[in-house]
């Protein structure tokens, strides 16, 4: 497997936008000050979404759900990407591990 | 700030306490020495430091996903790991330098992944002069509690009888190596890789993963209150496997007599 590197370089740049096109819908969450914004989201009940969280901080989060199963760590100045759902109606809290006073937030199925 | 520092500190310390001493008591039942924890210790820390360091830069890898598949990748390897060692541990004495091999290279995998979500953590607030002292105080605290708690699994199943202590610490790792397949799963599925489906059953009502309870039997057993049916069948599809390998694995049946009948 010679242009191993360079063959997934390709890959990943035809891939991103494409994916990014036709997958299922984005949601933006942000992080500041230790804080979720927005901090309440609402989403299509039973479909997927792809939440993209930004951390505008220097410092790390870790993304915590119990009731979304869920657990990513978005280092400080950094993008992550989570998929979410299909969901039940319902609602469902989530916070910032590493400051839990402070980030808050839910995700709302309707 | 310090109390959160002490329960983020431990719930990482706990995972791999408990699996450093189960394969502890494991190589004191068996007479093997345990000089090879010290090689596991290293490695993992230095494991953890490089994993740290280059944390942001995987986590963008396979569109923002690398996370999920450098810490599932490392699940499974400890669960394929710990099923070689349960295979291994029945072939004794001549396959001695692979079972230290086996057992140092799970502990330095899970030092790797537990210990690099700490230093994470850290690294982020002991810049800050108002904080570091509380964050190195609960870290400290929340090291020491997680130590402590594996010292008490190693002394307690190295004070009962024997027989009942490799039956308790074989169960034990056998949830063990359920749990990394099941929190293996739940990454991939976090990273679309895999579909959820609905939650199989929900016992937050029973007991929510926030208690005190619910996280030390995360951290211990893998306890998840409402998990997906592939984490279920991964879950139990990896206690099985391990569980089964070593009734199937005894060398020869020792005598028994059977106290009931």
């Amino acid at each position: 497997m010679k242009y191993i590197v360079p063959r997934l370089i390709l890959l990943l740049l035809f891939a991103v936008p494409l994916s990014a096109r036709s997958g299922p819908p984005v949601i933006t969450l942000e992080i500041r000050d230790h804080l979720f914004f927005p901090d309440t989201i609402e989403i299509p009940a039973n479909q997927k979404v792809k939440l993209l969280v930004i951390n505008r901080d220097d410092t790390a989060e870790e993304f915590e759900s119990f009731e979304l199963n869920r657990e990513k760590i978005i280092p400080g100045g950094a993008k992550a990407i989570i998929f979410i759902g299909p969901l039940a109606p319902g609602e469902y809290p989530f916070f910032g591990e590493f400051f839990p006073k402070t980030a808050q937030g839910k995700v709302i199925a309707r | 700030m310090l109390l959160s520092s002490v329960i983020i500190v431990l719930r990482e310390i706990l995972e791999a306490s408990l699996i450093i001493s189960l394969l502890l008591v494991f190589s004191r039942l068996e007479g093997l020495k345990i000089h090879w924890i010290f090689a596991a210790l290293v490695l993992g820390i230095t494991g953890a430091i490089a994993y740290a360091i280059n944390f942001a830069r995987i986590s963008e890898w396979f569109e923002y996903t690398g996370q999920e598949i450098t810490n599932a990748g490392i699940q499974t390897a400890i669960f394929l790991l710990l099923t070689a060692f349960v295979v291994l541990i029945r072939r004794r004495p001549g396959v001695n330098a692979l079972l230290f091999l086996a057992m140092s290279s799970v502990v330095a995998l899970s030092l790797t992944h537990e210990g690099s979500e700490i230093l994470i953590y850290m690294s982020g607030l002991v810049g800050n002069p108002e904080l570091a002292m509380a964050l190195l105080l609960g870290a400290a605290l929340g090291t020491g509690i997680g130590i402590s708690i594996g010292a008490l699994f190693y002394f307690g199943l190295l004070a009962i009888p024997r027989k009942g202590s490799l039956v308790i610490s074989t169960l034990l790792l056998a949830l063990f190596g359920g749990n990394m397949l099941s929190q293996a799963t739940v990454l991939l599925i976090q990273a679309d890789y895999l579909s959820s489906g609905q939650p199989l059953w929900d016992t937050s009502a029973l007991l929510s993963e926030g208690s005190l309870v619910g996280e030390l039997l995360y951290a211990l057993i893998g306890y998840e209150a409402s998990p997906y049916p592939l984490q279920v069948a991964a879950y139990s599809g990896g206690l099985v496997l391990l569980l089964g390998l070593t009734l199937v694995g005894r060398r020869t049946p020792e005598p028994f007599t059977n106290p009931g009948n």
